[in-house]
């Protein structure tokens, strides 16, 4: 585990953002997606999210859509990065089953 | 209907249109706010993600929930980052967040070090500095005011409790020739005689025959008592028995003229209770009848 590794924090909260990825690990989630499949306060998953980009578990990029034409503003998009899908599959792993409900 | 929706139905029954519009104005305000807090770095990457994910919410109150998670977050992640986020605007390599800025010591350090010295500090005020002196003050001078007491008038003591004597009782005891017992068992009893009523005439004469200790009765050494019989006390109790026709005791015997001793009393008493059964009774023309009578109790010793 690197050294940006050690700043990531497993929380509960944590572990539930990692599982909401885990259910498909190839989808790019918006934060109201992930915020749906967690249940998390946006509180309390923005800076999680930010966090797990920092250790390059996340890499996150801009909806490419046209906000004139779709009518809405574009979103940003976070994905499951190699590195943190084995990092994820690994805590899971360690305790055996998934995140209590 | 999910609980959101259902949250966000009752306040806009409720409230008029133009205060959910200023209500849904504060939210975006919040929201920029907020970006605006979080490092600049960040600050306009947040703003355009969580405007678009408030477009994307339903309802005023959730999207005021949602504004007022983001001012949260911001102050989170402000705390968090510092000012050392990186920019990452429209990047998606670049590493947009740097949590945790490099410190010389952690705040978890700096809060062990402080909880450290606390305890030393406490160690060393118990070990030498926490002496309690003591002045010496000379004592103020006692000012004595005597005042007169009101007599308090208390209630008449309540009346003692009543006390009944108990009756003394002068029993007469019969001039009965005191003579060692022949069968050396040291108790012996009124002789045999003839008593007459003074108030009957001749004829009416009762052969009385008064009862005492008969046979089977104990031993009077096995009831001398051990302390007596260490402190060499002897002595003479006179026991007054009461007892049926059959030898039984009616009653609890009684010391008619004690011995001088307490010990030996209590030990005639228990020898007469002994006895009860082996008693003679008073016979009356032949007849065994009840009756009370004395004998004597002696406790010395033989070689």
């Amino acid at each position: 585990m690197g050294k940006r590794d050690r700043n990531v924090r497993m929380s509960l909260q944590t572990l539930r953002v990692l599982d909401a990825f885990l259910e498909n690990p190839g989808d790019e989630l918006a934060g109201a997606d992930v915020q749906k499949r967690s249940g998390l306060a946006s509180g309390t998953l923005y800076p999680i999210l930010l966090r797990l980009e920092s250790a390059g578990w996340f890499l996150s990029r801009w909806e490419s859509i046209d906000p004139s034409s779709a009518g809405r503003p574009r979103r940003r998009l976070y994905r499951l990065t190699a590195h943190g899908l084995a990092h994820a599959s690994e805590v899971f792993a360690s305790f055996g089953r998934g995140v209590p409900a | 209907m999910n609980g959101n929706e259902l949250l966000a139905a009752l306040p806009a029954a409720a409230l008029s249109e133009y205060c959910l519009r200023r209500l849904d104005r504060f939210s975006i305000g919040l929201i920029e706010h907020a970006a605006r807090q979080a490092p600049p770095a960040l600050s306009q990457r947040l703003h355009e993600e969580w405007l678009a994910d408030l477009a994307g919410r339903r309802g005023y109150v959730s999207r005021l929930r949602l504004a007022l998670g983001c001012w949260w977050a911001a102050q989170v992640i402000a705390r968090e980052c510092g000012i050392v986020g990186v920019a990452a605007v429209g990047s998606g390599k670049a590493v947009a967040y740097a949590p945790h800025a490099p410190q010389f010591l952690s705040r978890r350090t700096v809060a062990l070090l402080l909880i450290t010295c606390l305890h030393l500090t406490l160690i060393y005020l118990l070990a030498i500095g926490m002496e309690h002196k003591t002045v010496s003050v000379p004592p103020a001078p006692i000012i004595y005011d005597v005042k007169d007491e009101p007599v308090a008038h208390q209630p008449p003591p309540p009346p003692a409790a009543p006390r009944f004597a108990t009756p003394k009782f002068d029993p007469v005891e019969p001039q009965i020739p005191i003579e060692s017992s022949a069968d050396g068992s040291g108790i012996s009893g009124p002789a045999p005689e003839r008593l007459r009523d003074p108030g009957t005439p001749a004829s009416a004469e009762i052969d009385r025959v008064p009862g005492g200790p008969g046979e089977g009765f104990p031993n009077t050494a096995d009831y001398y008592p051990d302390s007596s019989r260490r402190l060499g006390e002897k002595g003479v109790a006179s026991v007054q028995v009461c007892v049926d026709a059959g030898g039984r005791l009616t009653s609890d015997p009684s010391i008619l003229r004690s011995s001088g001793n307490s010990r030996l009393d209590s030990g005639a008493l228990t020898l007469a209770r002994a006895g009860s059964g082996h008693y003679r009774p008073t016979l009356e023309n032949g007849r065994a009848v009840s009756s009370c009578f004395p004998f004597r109790i002696r406790f010395e010793f033989r070689d």
